[in-house]
């Protein structure tokens, strides 16, 4: 580790309560450190999520605009100078997977963000306050859990082009909070019956308070777990979107690289295209893989009594 | 100073297809607790003693009666206007697992509520660390331990302390204990009893306990007043020394007769009552509510119901037609 | 039923039992022995973190892992040594020859099958070849602690009140005619008078069926109305083990002591009554070496510090404190001086 930390390692508590509030976040901080550092297949996923983090940041800057195409080497095998092979036009394979990983995970991190934050608050609303609230919510909720997510997307893309991913993260993330916000409203209601959200109340602390501060850090893993699924959620939404053809090609993407493996290349029949096939499927995969390592983390980095054992 | 008078209380119960079924929880219940006073509330689970504390403290509404605030009364007040004076009763739960938040330190629970109250009586935000650590102090904890760690961290009875401070941030008059001590290991109850004995000298606040076990109701002080509830009644009432060493309502009696002898140390009580059945919650409530329990019952009992006597000040009161002082409770082996 | 079987004794011999933690491997019962006698009630009495639970749990070879049976023996008149048990013998053992009513009766009951489909469950993972007479035995025990039978078995854990399930509970441990019954908390969380009901109901069913109980509670009040035998159990380790009575009379061990006077009562002078200063050891703050109970102690010597008080005994009751053992050693000399 390479926190420096105050020797007796315990919160000084005479210290203002901003130092107190720091020490608490660096107490966090080696926790959640301790915590991944338990299992190796959680260090796995934090590498594999680091892998893709920093090629989603700083994987187009590491090509030109245009990726250069080489006519004379079209479906080429897998081979020192392309090691995944190339495509149609000759373009370097690994190179795609590299620079359409920001739209992908752009996207994937979008949708997350915009299916918690809605759900959570639109749960916690809710599950809080009950009674002619929770009726409406819930069926406000209900409608979007009805509404059948790829259909609609279908016929969206025809009256509007997705330019970006945020955009694109937008319309996933509006469309999938529904399940999120039941869970969370569940959540809420069996917690808001423990003696400490009671007490809470009896004390006369403010709702914001008591939502905010007592309820919401409860159900930090559940929300976490939930974010991460939801990125992988979006992936395969969007790549599937792709694939599909019903999105414009405009920039490089996972999905319209199968797009063009499948339709173009002809990879479910001959062999030539299968490396451009498996790539975006495999970036997929291992993107998936990681997350799944990591969520089996959460549990424990927001426990405090799991986290310090 | 918190009085009652005539608190009722009815639950609906849903579920048969002739509709609700009306379950009395509290069947017009007086009560007094005076200022700096310990007033004890005993019975079976179901016998509404929770249910009264719970609604002493706020956190229910009653149906009928009243309950006075310092003179003031709540029924004549709405929601928002009782409030204030229901934050003067603070309830302690009775699992102190579960009354403190586990993802907060002991310092965030006790400086929210102690920010609100700084707030209220315009003191600056420093004053809040500085009480935080007097009231731990207050109820005999160290501060620089507990302050810093979180829940799980601590034993049940440090548990039950750091709740009770949390209870005394907002200045409350009375403290209203729901089995405060049936949690906590045996060795340490008496020092959870014996600081709430020690609150009421110190901080003049008054404490209603509520408990199934009657032993620790002797402990929160020899003035206390006792009160033994049967299914939403009071059936006795009196000085809790007086009750213990006398009884005269057959429950009462019985209630005393279950307490484990500690064989070798004690020897039982010549004339134990054991009721006739076991608890039946859903029975008609014609005549005396003990009387199908009861080993005393005669015609009378069947037909009327017997009220509580009224009288002042320190008297003991019942609710029987046959009261009979019974020699229950374990006397020491010695004598 | 009409069974010859005496009751059995049980003889647990220098049991140790850990638990890994991040700190390593550390005991939660330590070098326990300890002697049920055919046909009695032992008690067994400690605080959270004691140990009680997982030494009843190690009475059927069930403790779950991160806990592991390190060393010592388990043996039952006619099994053995349970302790070497496995798979289908043991499976075979747990409700056939042991007992076990669960701590929280509430929670070891199915909530979505009636109880007399679980009785009905119980039986054929026993291999049970008259249903019919299975559910005629748990009628006759039901009825004899007071309940409808017929009504019970067709209800569903919600529908029963906390004294009845508890009965049930018992009900399932015995009807498969075991002999040895261990009880984990029976008490707790019940009524003062069901608690009665239900102490007085051990009792008989114990003497009718000749038994051999094993009690762990938390509670010396009802270890004091039920059992014939008193052991007091502290940081992993027996401190005190005798005939109830006279342990409660006449405490030895500075912990038993301290504890029958933190105990609220209803007679006697409340001035009287001190709770225990200090608190109860977890795993973790249990020390290493040297007498468990040191940090605590009103009689502390400096041979505390480092030695691990042996338990010694004497006239049918056990000590393990050094303090004593000095005090007697003191009045055997001056008697033969």
């Amino acid at each position: 580790m390479t926190v420096i930390i105050n020797p007796e390692g315990v919160a000084d508590p005479k210290a203002s309560p901003a130092g107190t509030r720091a020490t608490l976040r660096r107490n966090f901080w080696r926790g959640v450190w301790r915590v991944l550092r338990r299992k190796p297949s959680r260090m796995a996923g934090v590498a594999i999520i680091a892998v893709f983090v920093l090629m989603g940041i700083v994987g187009p800057l590491l090509y030109p605009a245009n990726l250069p195409r080489d006519d004379n080497a079209l479906y080429a095998p897998p081979s020192l100078a392309h090691p995944l092979g190339t495509d149609f036009e000759g373009t370097d394979v690994l190179a795609l997977i590299v620079t359409g990983a920001r739209y992908v995970l752009l996207t994937g991190f979008a949708t997350a963000v915009i299916t918690v934050t809605v759900g959570t608050a639109i749960g916690l609303f809710a599950g809080f306050r009950r009674g002619r609230w929770d009726t409406l919510l819930m069926r406000i909720t209900d409608v979007n859990l009805a509404i059948p997510g790829l259909p609609l997307l279908l016929v969206l893309s025809t009256v509007w082009k997705f330019t970006g991913p945020l955009q694109m993260g937008l319309v996933l993330g509006l469309l999938g909070w529904g399940g999120i916000a039941r869970a969370v409203r569940s959540q809420t209601l069996s917690l808001r019956e423990r003696g400490f959200i009671e007490a809470a109340r009896g004390l006369g602390l403010p709702t914001t308070h008591i939502i905010g501060r007592e309820l919401l850090p409860g159900m930090a893993p559940y929300i976490a777990m939930n974010m991460l699924i939801a990125v992988t959620g979006a992936v395969y939404a969007q790549v599937g979107l792709f694939f599909l053809g019903v999105l414009p090609f405009e920039s490089n993407n996972w999905g319209v690289m199968l797009n063009l493996a499948v339709f173009n290349g002809g990879a479910l029949t001959t062999p030539a295209a299968l490396p451009y096939l498996l790539a975006p499927l495999m970036a997929i995969l291992l993107l998936t893989l990681g997350i799944v390592l990591i969520v089996d983390a959460m549990d424990e980095i927001f426990n405090p009594r799991l986290r310090e054992e | 100073m918190i009085t009652g008078t005539g608190v009722t209380k009815t639950y609906r119960q849903r579920g048969s297809i002739l509709g609700a079924r009306q379950v009395p929880a509290l069947r017009g219940v007086d009560f007094a607790v005076p200022r700096g006073g310990a007033v004890s509330f005993i019975g079976e689970s179901g016998c509404g003693k929770t249910t009264l504390g719970r609604i002493i403290a706020g956190l229910e509404t009653y149906d009928d009666g009243d309950i006075v605030i310092d003179g003031t009364s709540m029924s004549g007040l709405g929601h928002r206007a009782r409030q204030p004076f229901f934050r003067r009763v603070q309830l302690i739960h009775q699992d102190p697992y579960s009354a403190l938040n586990p993802t907060r330190t002991i310092h965030q629970t006790l400086s929210a509520p102690l920010a609100l109250r700084a707030r209220q009586t315009g003191r600056s935000r420093s004053w809040t660390d500085e009480r935080a650590e007097e009231l731990l102090s207050l109820v005999g904890i160290d501060p620089g331990y507990v302050l810093p760690r979180y829940p799980h961290q601590l034993s049940g009875g440090m548990r039950q302390r750091v709740v009770i401070a949390r209870a005394l941030t907002m200045d409350p008059d009375v403290l209203v204990a729901d089995e405060a001590v049936s949690m906590i290991d045996v060795s340490l109850r008496l020092g959870i009893l014996s600081l709430l004995k020690d609150l009421r000298v110190r901080l003049g606040v008054g404490v209603l306990f509520i408990t199934h076990d009657i032993a620790t109701a002797r402990y929160i002080g020899d003035d206390s007043e006792l009160y033994v509830i049967y299914r939403g009644q009071v059936v006795e009432r009196g000085p809790t020394e007086t009750i213990i060493a006398e009884p005269v309502h057959p429950y009462t009696q019985s209630l005393l007769s279950a307490i484990p002898v500690l064989h070798g140390l004690e020897r039982p009580g010549e004339e134990q009552v054991v009721p006739t059945e076991a608890l039946d919650e859903g029975r008609a409530d014609e005549g005396c509510l003990f009387a199908r329990r009861c080993p005393f019952v005669t015609e009378r009992c069947e037909h009327e119901m017997p009220v509580l006597g009224r009288g002042g000040g320190e008297v003991q009161r019942h609710a029987c037609f046959h009261p009979q002082p019974r020699s229950v409770i374990p006397v020491g082996a010695g004598q | 039923m009409t069974s010859t079987t005496h009751a059995p004794g049980v003889r647990i011999r220098d049991l140790t039992v850990v638990y890994r933690t991040p700190a390593g491997e550390l005991p939660a019962v330590r070098g326990v022995d300890l002697e049920l006698v055919p046909g009695t009630i032992t008690g067994v009495v400690g605080e959270s973190g004691s140990g009680k639970s997982t030494l009843a749990l190690s009475l059927l070879n069930a403790v779950q892992p991160p806990g592991r049976i390190a060393a010592g023996a388990v043996e039952i008149d006619g099994l053995g040594d349970v302790l070497t048990l496995g798979g289908e013998d043991l499976r075979r053992t747990r409700g056939r020859q042991v007992g076990y009513v669960f701590q929280a009766a509430q929670n070891s009951l199915n909530p979505l099958k009636t109880i007399g489909k679980q009785l009905l469950d119980l039986g054929r993972s026993h291999d049970v070849a008259d249903p019919r007479a299975l559910v005629r035995d748990a009628k006759v025990l039901l009825a004899r602690m007071g309940l409808d039978g017929g009504r019970v078995l067709d209800s569903y854990q919600h529908e029963l009140s906390g004294g009845m399930r508890q009965r049930v509970g018992i009900m399932l441990a015995l009807v498969l005619n075991a002999k040895v019954v261990v009880l984990d908390e029976p008490t707790t969380a019940l009524d003062m008078i069901t608690q009665a009901t239900i102490l007085r109901i051990i009792r008989e069913v114990h003497e009718e069926r000749e038994l051999t109980t094993l009690v762990i509670t938390h509670d010396v009040g009802a270890i004091a109305e039920v059992a014939d035998g008193l052991a007091v159990m502290y940081g992993g380790r027996i401190v005190e083990h005798g005939p109830v009575r006279k342990v409660l009379a006449t405490p030895r061990h500075p912990y038993t002591q301290g504890l029958i006077r933190a105990i609220p009562r209803l007679s006697g002078d409340i001035s009287l009554a001190r709770a225990l200063p200090g608190r109860p050891p977890t795993l973790g703050t249990l020390p290493a070496q040297g007498c468990v109970f040191r940090e605590r102690c009103e009689r502390r010597l400096a041979v505390c510090d480092t030695d691990d008080p042996v338990v010694i005994t004497r006239n049918g009751r056990s000590v393990a404190c050094h303090a004593v053992e000095r005090a007697a050693a003191v009045a055997m000399r001056k008697e033969y001086a």
